[in-house]
């Protein structure tokens, strides 16, 4: 892998004299152009037809096998009035907002763990990763059951240190309900985020940290102006990505509370799936996904333009 | 009877898919044996996983050689969770192509009156022989002009409860208390023994609305008008029904059912910390399929404890809720007519029969004609379950059983309008809120 | 790494990493008590004297033999891993070539066809599975692992083209530069210097569009009809939970065996974070 095996210049400039693909490769068009072929070819073969379709399908009033005819923004207008709906938006940016910032600043401190050198690092690495591997499915049964008033093992855990004196009601609980969401999300996505930012961090040269050292600056300090900057785009594209899945998030909820109690935890995907597929109500069910658009642009536009403009320093 | 493991089972059903896609060869071979169709004819049915194993392995072991042998259909049958059938359903249709017939849960008949086939002749023919429907069974199938699916069963839902536990409080055995003043009186004097009742309002598909709606029901309280337009859910009955679960669930509840699913209460109750709780009988049958598992609090096997009751009456009389099930011929389907011939075949008398027996009273047939059946004479305490459905009424009363009175369902608005309640919202604003919810969906 | 008094290592270091590892790990450890607990005991109660959250008295194997023998597991499994493996292939095959060309090639447009990558992630599943169901029967792709094999990528093609766009934009430029000035065609710095970089930006972008897939729920749901077909969340509910009634312990024992084993391939793949970054920096 070492570089110094392969920039032995007489290879590179047989090459390049030898072969007129090489030399149309040379324009950076061009070689912009073959590269980004198979992602655009892919991407316009699965994901442009359902996603023009789906927008078309939230400004007509079709139903699950009616195709409906166009009604304009009438199915966003009714959304401004529907209480459930307004409950769900709420939800759902709590949700994404506490989850990540919980999600950054927990997996940003344990990438700082693992990248020091340990015992057992390896093992220790990949193992963190467990709660992102097992399919969301399956490990919210579990703490669907981990939650339950009957049998929590938290409650018994909490009993027995003395902390409560009678059972919590998790997931029974309104506020609770969204607060236990957000806890195992907040526990599923952590090792995500963790070992992005322990990738970012091992592509940061050591040598700078060493510099610093060497010129006397503490350890924040280094953190802050040697380590972060270099961070910062990895962080920013990990962060956008945890954003919108949480934003869009549906597996969790839909299996641990079904948006219930009282709609205490209805998030914008559940509600959608709710009228989309639980009632036939296709246009609206589209309605309300992309009623998140909008909302998820302006995330998207802020941070995209905060990258750009960490890059242009 | 051989035992033939699930996992084999799984691999014939799996065969019949491959062979289906193969076509080519598994038609020629097909031929030699197939006399009444198009010979390479073959049928996917979609439908949930069944509570009882021994039926699943019974439609896949046998029904499956006896449909191929009388009809010449290869049959495939494919059992998913309950709560994905919908996702299925929808993009099926929208896909136009997918299963030729898909059981459906509730009304999900009356969710795609479009896409489905006119299955009137089956089902009339099938209604004749065997005695006629359930109402229930006919509202959530039939659209008023033409039948949409095929009814198939109804999952009956009875209060389960403690023998000894009711006795200690004065209810000796076959005894319970009939009205709801009595029940919550012996929900009050249960849950002071730290015996409480067990209920979930949450947002499951069975048991909160098996619950809430007959609730709502028994105190005079309904949805719309017959009409089906006229909201009357704010009404003086539906204020007081409100108010009294609000009152009921502190005194005589399990206060986690808050945020229970569907099986929660089975667990709580095979726990031993719920004394009575509404349910398809799939508690006692678990603990009668597996004693040494399931005890009393003096080691007795817990089965022998269970007995079971239908919910008690209000002013305006006893409801019930039942879960029902129906076969849809799908509109896209290109074996119309043998999918016809199968749906007639397999709801006959002699081919459900089989089912009918594995199903040990879980589900009762969607005719009367299943009352009658020696079944019933096995097991006293499965007895109630029998004439159940009689009593079922569909969620959308007095208004028919359409797409408004789903989409109130799977909003969850009645379950959550008794949810806010207990969670301590005046009764007023809770049947407020739900008022307009409902009037919304009928807008 | 690690500097100062030995206190200062065990509150900065030991204490909090134990902390992530307990608490990360803690409902797996409780799913493998599941997973062997037998059913007399698995209802029983908090409140209960002898309620034992943590160990059981009794393991048994009886729910893992169930769900081995009486269940299409292993075939589960196989169908998840090829197709996993396939759709991380594709994915990463695209999300490299693209990221590279997004983030340090320079020609109109690129930062348009960015955001138009970017956008199509914004549509959530629960709305694209209906009329994906259209492509994928127009492709004659239903109830093939080709379905979700060429559908994954969908989502994972602009998660990995931005990750690793991400990581590119940390290499320094002079590096390919001079590359170029030995005589290096673009294509080569691009395929021998910064590709090899990488390798730790790769890795990760790998291993979450495996883990994308290996998870993936509705498109395996609403895709594949056949059980030998099926991949292993949605097998393993569809067989397990029958109504109200769960098959706990065979649940838990079947997210375990499904997940496990993947985490001991990455704890090779891991390994090679550091193996590729100090050989590609310092080398």
């Amino acid at each position: 892998m070492a570089v110094s095996d392969v920039t032995t210049s007489d290879t590179y400039a047989v090459s390049v004299r030898r072969w007129p693909i090489t030399r149309l490769l040379e324009d950076e068009r061009w070689l912009a152009f073959v590269l980004l072929l198979p992602t655009l070819v892919l991407l316009g073969l699965f994901i442009a037809y359902p996603f023009v379709k789906g927008v078309e399908l939230s400004v007509t009033d079709a139903k699950v096998g009616v195709p409906g005819s166009f009604v304009g923004m009438q199915n966003f207008a009714l959304l401004l009035n529907d209480s459930i709906f307004r409950v769900a938006v709420w939800n759902t940016v709590v949700y994404t907002a506490v989850t990540t910032v919980f999600k950054l600043a927990l997996g940003l401190w344990l990438a700082l763990l693992l990248n020091r050198n340990f015992k057992g690092k390896a093992f220790t690495r990949a193992f963190i990763l467990l709660p992102f591997i097992i399919p969301t499915v399956l490990s919210t049964f579990a703490w669907k059951w981990m939650f339950d008033p009957t049998f929590s093992v938290i409650n018994w855990t909490l009993f027995r240190l003395g902390l409560i004196g009678t059972r919590i009601n998790w997931l029974g609980d309104p506020s609770l309900a969204l607060i236990s969401v957000i806890i195992v999300n907040i526990w599923r996505g952590v090792p995500f985020y963790a070992i992005s930012l322990l990738a970012g961090l091992q592509t940061i040269n050591p040598e700078l940290q060493d510099a610093a050292a060497i010129d006397g600056a503490r350890p924040w300090q280094r953190f802050w102006y040697v380590t972060w900057p270099l961070l910062l785009p990895v962080t920013m594209v990990v962060v956008l990505f945890s954003v919108i899945q949480t934003f869009a998030d549906f597996q969790l909820v839909y299996v641990l509370t079904g948006g219930g109690p009282a709609n205490a935890t209805h998030l914008f995907a559940t509600y959608a799936y709710q009228i989309g597929v639980g009632t036939g109500l296709l246009s609206q069910g589209a309605a309300i996904s992309l009623a998140m658009f909008p909302v998820l642009l302006v995330v998207v536009i802020v941070q995209l333009l905060y990258i750009r403009r960490v890059e242009t320093l | 009877m051989t035992r033939i493991s699930r996992r084999e089972l799984l691999k014939l059903s799996g065969g019949g898919a491959l062979a289906a896609r193969a076509g080519g060869m598994a038609s020629i071979v097909a031929m030699k044996q197939a006399p009444a169709y198009a010979q390479s004819t073959t049928l996917h049915w979609l439908r949930w996983n069944d509570f009882v194993p021994a039926s699943d392995a019974l439609l896949l072991k046998e029904i499956v050689p006896e449909c191929e042998k009388a009809l010449g259909i290869k049959l495939t049958i494919e059992m998913i969770n309950a709560n994905d059938i919908q996702a299925r359903t929808t993009s099926a249709i929208q896909s136009g192509s997918g299963p030729d017939v898909i059981c459906a849960l509730n009304n999900w008949a009356q969710l795609y009156p479009e896409s489905v086939a006119d299955v009137s002749d089956v089902a009339e023919e099938i209604g004749k022989a065997q005695e006629g429907y359930y109402e229930e069974s006919k509202v959530v199938a039939n659209d008023g002009k033409k039948w949409l699916a095929v009814p198939w069963c109804v999952v009956g839902a009875q209060l389960a409860y403690r023998k000894s536990w009711f006795e200690e409080i004065g209810y000796p055995a076959g005894k319970f208390p009939q009205n709801w003043e009595l029940y919550r009186a012996a929900g009050k004097l249960l849950k002071a023994k730290g015996r409480p009742m067990g209920q979930t309002v949450g947002h499951t598909f069975g048991d909160a609305p098996t619950y809430a709606y007959p609730f709502l029901w028994s105190f005079g309280g309904k949805e719309v008008l017959a009409d089906g337009k006229t909201v009357v859910l704010n009404s003086k009955e539906t204020i007081e029904s409100v108010k009294f679960m609000a009152g009921f669930w502190k005194d005589g509840y399990d206060e986690g059912g808050l945020a229970w699913d569907d099986s929660s209460n089975n667990r709580a109750f095979l726990s031993g910390t719920c004394s009575c709780t509404l349910n398809g009988a799939s508690i006692y049958l678990e603990a009668k399929r597996k004693p040494e598992a399931y005890a009393t609090e003096n080691g007795t096997p817990l089965w022998q404890d269970i007995l079971h009751a239908p919910l008690p009456t209000g002013a305006a009389g006893q409801f019930g809720y039942h879960l029902p099930m129906s076969n849809m011929l799908m509109g896209y389907s290109r074996n119309q007519k043998a999918a016809k011939e199968f749906l007639r075949w397999i709801t006959s008398k002699d081919v459900y029969q089989k089912w009918f027996d594995t199903q040990q009273g879980y589900t009762v047939g969607a005719t009367t004609i299943w009352e009658k059946d020696k079944l019933w004479d096995k097991d006293p305490v499965m007895l109630p379950y029998r004439t159940a459905a009689r009593a079922g009424r569909f969620p959308g009363y007095e208004g028919p059983a359409d797409r408004h009175a789903a989409e109130v369902l799977s909003k969850y608005i009645i379950i959550d309008m008794f949810a806010k309640a207990v969670q301590g919202m005046p009764a007023e604003d809770a049947v407020k809120w739900a008022h307009e919810e409902v009037a919304r969906v009928h807008a | 790494m690690i500097e100062g008094a030995k206190w200062r290592r065990w509150v900065f270091f030991y204490i909090p990493l134990s902390a992530f590892v307990f608490t990360l790990l803690f409902p797996f450890y409780w799913m493998m008590v599941t997973a062997v607990r037998p059913d007399a005991e698995l209802y029983r109660p908090w409140s209960a004297p002898n309620y034992a959250p943590f160990w059981t008295a009794h393991p048994t194997l009886d729910h893992i033999t169930y769900l081995l023998q009486e269940t299409l597991f292993s075939t589960w499994m196989l169908n998840t891993l090829f197709i996993s493996i396939a759709a991380t292939l594709i994915s990463l095959f695209c999300g490299l070539l693209a990221g590279y060309a997004l983030s340090r090639l320079k020609f109109r447009f690129a930062g348009m066809l960015g955001t138009a990558i970017f956008i199509t992630y914004l549509v959530p599943q629960t709305l694209l599975f209906i009329p994906l169901a259209d492509v994928v029967r127009n492709f004659h792709l239903g109830d093939t692992p080709w379905a979700l094999i060429l559908t994954y990528p969908t989502f994972l093609i602009p998660f990995c083209t931005w990750l690793l766009m991400g990581y590119f934009k940390a290499i320094p430029r002079e590096l390919e530069e001079c590359a170029r000035i030995d005589g290096a065609a673009r294509w080569q710095a691009m395929l021998y210097i910064i590709f090899p970089i990488a390798v730790p930006g790769i890795l990760s972008a790998g291993i979450f569009a495996f883990t994308l897939s290996w998870n993936e729920f509705i498109y395996a749901l609403v895709f594949l009809s056949s059980p030998a077909q099926k991949t292993v969340p949605v097998g393993v509910t569809s067989e397990l939970i029958r109504g109200d009634v769960f098959y706990w312990g065979s649940l838990m024992a079947g997210a375990l065996l499904g997940s496990i084993p993947v985490a001991f391939v990455y704890s090779f793949f891991v390994e090679h974070y550091v193996a590729g970054l100090t050989g590609a920096v310092k080398g």
